[in-house]
C-alpha cells in the first residue's frame, strides 16, 4: 500500500468506493504507520512500561607518579605541550593511564571482578527487565555484555579517567565501582612495584658483590697476619732496614776504630785483636741479616720478608679497590632507590564511586527520537527506492 | 490481493531497474574506455598508479611509523578514491546521459547506480591487489579483511548520497561542478588519509571526528593494522550521514528529474 506524497491511493482507481473517505479512518493501514509509527510506540511502550530503570555511578581518577605531582600538572604540561608542538602534540596520556583503561575493558578485570562479586547475578536481578537483562556466564559474552554496561573513557587533556557503571541496582554499581577501583589500585601497584624492583635489582646486586670483595679481603689480610705471624710486614721491613742500617754503621765504626789503631799499635796487640773480633762477628750478622730478609737459601726459608712484604702489600691493594667499590656501589645504590621513589605510580581517586539515587538510564526520550527519526529517513529511502523500482515496470 | 498486486509489481519493476542498470554498466564502460579490450585495464590502473604513486611519495619523505608508510598511504588513498571517483563524475553524469533519459525504463538514480558500482568493483579489484602485493613483498596480512571490506562499502555509499546531491545541485545551479571539484579536493587534507585521529592534539581531535570519512579511514586502518593503535570510529555517526544524504539525494534526483522533463 503505497502513496503518493499527496495522500492519493497508489492502487488503480478501480476501487468501487467513490465515498472519499477522511484521511484517519485508514491511517492505521498506511505503510508509514506500519513502518514508522507503530515500531515507535512499541519503544515507547517498552521504554515507559516495562524497561527496569538502571543506575549509573560514576568514579574518576588519575594514575601518577611522585615525579609528576597529580593530574592538574599533567593536564598543564599536556597543553604545554600540544601548544608548543603546534600540531603534533597529542597523546600526552601516560602509558600507564593507557594501561589502566585498557585492563578495565579487560577479560582480566572482568574475571577479577567476578570472583569477587557474581556479576552474572548481578546483571540478572529479578528487576530487570528481559531486553537489556544478561543472557549469558560464558567469560567472553560476559565481557561483551560488561563493556556495555561499564564504560572507561580517559580525557588526554588532564589525563583524568573517568569510569561509569550501569546495573540495575544502585548499591550493585557502587559496589562493582568499588571493586574496579580496587582492582585497577591492584594493577597499578603491581607495575609500580615492578618497575621499583627492576630498577633497584642491578644496584643490589652490584653491592652484593661489593661486600663480598670487601670480607674476602679482609679474610684474606687476617689470614696472612695469623700465618705469618706479623701485624705489618711493612713495619717489619722498615724494623729490619733499620736494624742493618744499624749493624753497618757500628761495622764502619768498629772498621774506622780498627784502621786508627793500625797506626800506633802493634798487629798483635789484644785490643786489636777484640776489635778484629767484634768486625768479624758485625759482618757475619749482617750476611745472616741479608740471608734472613732477602735471599732464597736451600731449605726455602730464604727471603722470607721479601715474600711476606710483596704478598702484604698484594693484600692492602686489594683492601683498597674493595673499599672504593663499595663505596661506589652505595652511592649508585643511593641514587637507584631515589629514582624508584620518583618513579612510584599512585591511583589517586577524584571522585569516590556515588550511591546514584535517580536512574540515568534508560535514556527514554532519546532513544524514542532517535528510534523514530531513524526508521522515519529509512522509510524515506524505501519510499523513494521502491517508486523508482515501479517506474521501470509501468 | 490488492497488496500483492502493488507487490507483483514492484518485484517485476526491481528486476527491469537491475537489468538496466547492467545495461548502463556496460555502456558507461564503453563510453569511458572506448571499445577496445585493453580499454578497461584502465579501470583498475587509474587508482593503483595513483596510491601506488602517493605511498612511494610518502615512504620516501616520512620517517619511520609504527607501520610503513607505503601501506598506510597508498591502501588508504584507494578508499579517498572511492570518494573521489564517485562525487567528481558525478556532476557530469546527468548531461552525459541526458539522452537517454528518453528512454521511459531509465530513471536518473540508474545512471549513478551504474556508474557506482564500477568505481566500487574497480577499487575493491585494487584493494585486493595491492594487499596481495603487500603480503607477497613484506608477508603483511591485513588484521581484519571484513572491517576494511566495511569501511570500503559505507565509503561507496556516503559518496553515492553526497554525489545524488552534488548531481542535483549541478542540474539546478550552473558552476555547481567547480565547486564540488574544489571541495573535494580542499577535503584531501581533513578527509583523515594522511593521519590517525591518535595523532592529533586534543582540541583536533574532537573536530577531525566530525567528519564522516575520518570515521571510514580510523576503520580501515583498524582492519588494515588494528593491534598497533588506538582507533576512533562511531559507525552510527557515519550510518545517519548516509541515511540523511540518501533520503535528501533520492528527493533532489526526483526533483531534478521533472525539472529536465520540462525542458
Amino acid at each position: 500500500m503505497l502513496s503518493e506524497p499527496s495522500g492519493r491511493p497508489l492502487s488503480l482507481p478501480e476501487d468501487p468506493e467513490p465515498v472519499p473517505r477522511p484521511w484517519y479512518a485508514r491511517f492505521w493501514q498506511r505503510p508509514f504507520f506500519l513502518l514508522v509509527i507503530l515500531p515507535s510506540l512499541i519503544a515507547s511502550f517498552y521504554f515507559y512500561a516495562i524497561a527496569a530503570p538502571q543506575y549509573v555511578s560514576e568514579a574518576r581518577f588519575v594514575v601518577s607518579s611522585r615525579g609528576s605531582d597529580g593530574g592538574a600538572q599533567a593536564a598543564m604540561r599536556g597543553m604545554a605541550a600540544a601548544s608548543a608542538f603546534g600540531g603534533l602534540g597529542g597523546g600526552m596520556a601516560s602509558s600507564e593511564t593507557n594501561s589502566v583503561r585498557d585492563f578495565l575493558t579487560s577479560l582480566d578485570a572482568v574475571m577479577d571482578a567476578h570472583g569477587k562479586l557474581d556479576l552474572v547475578s548481578l546483571w540478572q536481578r529479578p528487576e530487570a527487565d528481559l531486553l537489556a537483562q544478561l543472557w549469558y556466564s560464558e567469560p567472553e559474552l560476559l565481557t561483551q555484555f560488561y563493556n556495555k554496561m561499564v564504560t572507561v573513557s580517559l580525557d588526554p587533556a588532564t589525563n583524568v579517567t573517568t569510569l561509569r557503571i550501569r546495573s540495575f541496582r544502585p548499591e550493585d554499581s557502587k559496589a562493582l565501582a568499588e571493586t574496579l577501583l580496587a582492582s585497577a589500585e591492584a594493577l597499578v601497584n603491581r607495575l609500580s612495584e615492578r618497575s621499583r624492583n627492576e630498577t633497584l635489582r642491578v644496584a643490589r646486586q652490584e653491592m652484593e658483590l661489593a661486600e663480598q670483595r670487601v670480607q674476602e679481603s679482609r679474610a684474606a689480610l687476617m689470614r696472612f697476619r695469623e700465618q705469618e705471624r706479623e701485624l705489618d710486614s711493612a713495619g717489619a721491613v722498615q724494623a729490619a732496614v733499620t736494624l742493618r742500617g744499624q749493624l753497618e754503621t757500628a761495622l764502619a765504626q768498629a772498621r774506622a776504630e780498627l784502621t786508627e789503631r793500625l797506626k800506633f799499635m802493634r798487629p798483635d796487640n789484644l785490643a786489636l785483636q777484640a776489635t778484629r773480633n767484634r768486625i768479624e762477628a758485625l759482618e757475619r750478622q749482617i750476611a745472616a741479616e741479608r740471608t734472613r730478609h732477602t735471599e732464597t737459601s736451600a731449605g726455602g726459608e730464604g727471603a722470607v720478608l721479601a715474600r711476606q712484604l710483596a704478598a702484604y702489600e698484594r693484600l692492602m691493594l686489594e683492601r683498597e679497590f674493595a673499599d672504593k667499590q663499595f663505596a661506589s656501589a652505595t652511592a649508585s645504590l643511593e641514587t637507584a632507590r631515589l629514582e624508584a621513589q620518583r618513579q612510584q605510580l599512585f591511583l589517586s581517586r577524584i571522585v569516590e564511586p556515588n550511591l546514584p539515587v535517580y536512574p540515568l538510564y534508560p535514556r527514554k526520550l532519546v532513544s524514542i527520537a532517535s528510534i523514530f527519526v531513524g526508521l522515519a529517513i529509512a522509510y524515506g529511502i524505501g519510499w523513494l527506492l521502491i517508486v523508482g523500482m515501479r517506474e521501470h515496470a509501468a | 490481493m490488492n497488496a500483492q498486486g502493488e507487490l507483483a509489481l514492484v518485484v517485476r519493476g526491481a528486476r527491469m531497474q537491475l537489468r538496466v542498470i547492467g545495461a548502463l554498466i556496460i555502456r558507461e564502460m564503453h563510453t569511458r574506455f572506448g571499445r577496445h579490450y585493453m580499454g578497461y585495464i584502465w579501470l583498475y590502473f587509474e587508482p593503483l598508479l595513483l596510491g601506488v604513486c602517493i605511498g612511494l611519495i610518502h615512504a620516501w619523505r616520512d620517517r619511520p611509523m609504527t607501520f610503513g608508510p607505503f601501506e598506510f598511504h597508498a591502501v588508504g588513498y584507494i578508499l579517498f578514491f572511492v570518494f573521489r571517483g564517485i562525487l567528481n563524475r558525478a556532476t557530469m553524469a546527468i548531461n552525459m546521459n541526458r539522452p537517454l533519459l528518453y528512454h521511459r525504463s531509465v530513471t536518473l538514480p540508474d545512471v549513478f547506480f551504474a556508474r557506482h558500482v564500477i568505481e566500487f568493483l574497480s577499487c575493491t579489484g585494487v584493494m585486493l591487489a595491492l594487499l596481495f602485493g603487500l603480503f607477497a613483498v613484506n608477508g603483511n596480512l591485513p588484521e581484519s579483511p571484513i572491517k576494511m571490506a566495511l569501511a570500503m562499502i559505507m565509503m561507496a555509499l556516503f559518496s553515492q548520497g553526497l554525489a545524488f546531491l552534488a548531481a542535483a545541485l549541478a542540474a539546478a545551479v550552473e558552476g555547481a561542478e567547480r565547486l564540488v571539484h574544489a571541495l573535494t579536493y580542499l577535503l584531501l587534507p581533513a578527509s583523515g588519509l594522511f593521519f590517525l585521529v591518535e595523532w592529533l592534539p586534543e582540541w583536533l581531535e574532537e573536530m577531525a571526528l566530525w567528519i564522516p570519512t575520518v570515521h571510514l579511514f580510523e576503520l580501515l586502518r583498524d582492519g588494515q593494522f588494528g593491534s598497533r593503535f588506538h582507533a576512533q570510529y562511531d559507525l552510527a555517526y557515519v550510518w545517519g550521514w548516509i541515511m540523511i544524504t540518501h533520503l535528501l539525494g533520492l528527493a533532489a534526483l526526483r526533483i531534478t528529474r521533472a525539472r529536465i522533463g520540462l525542458e
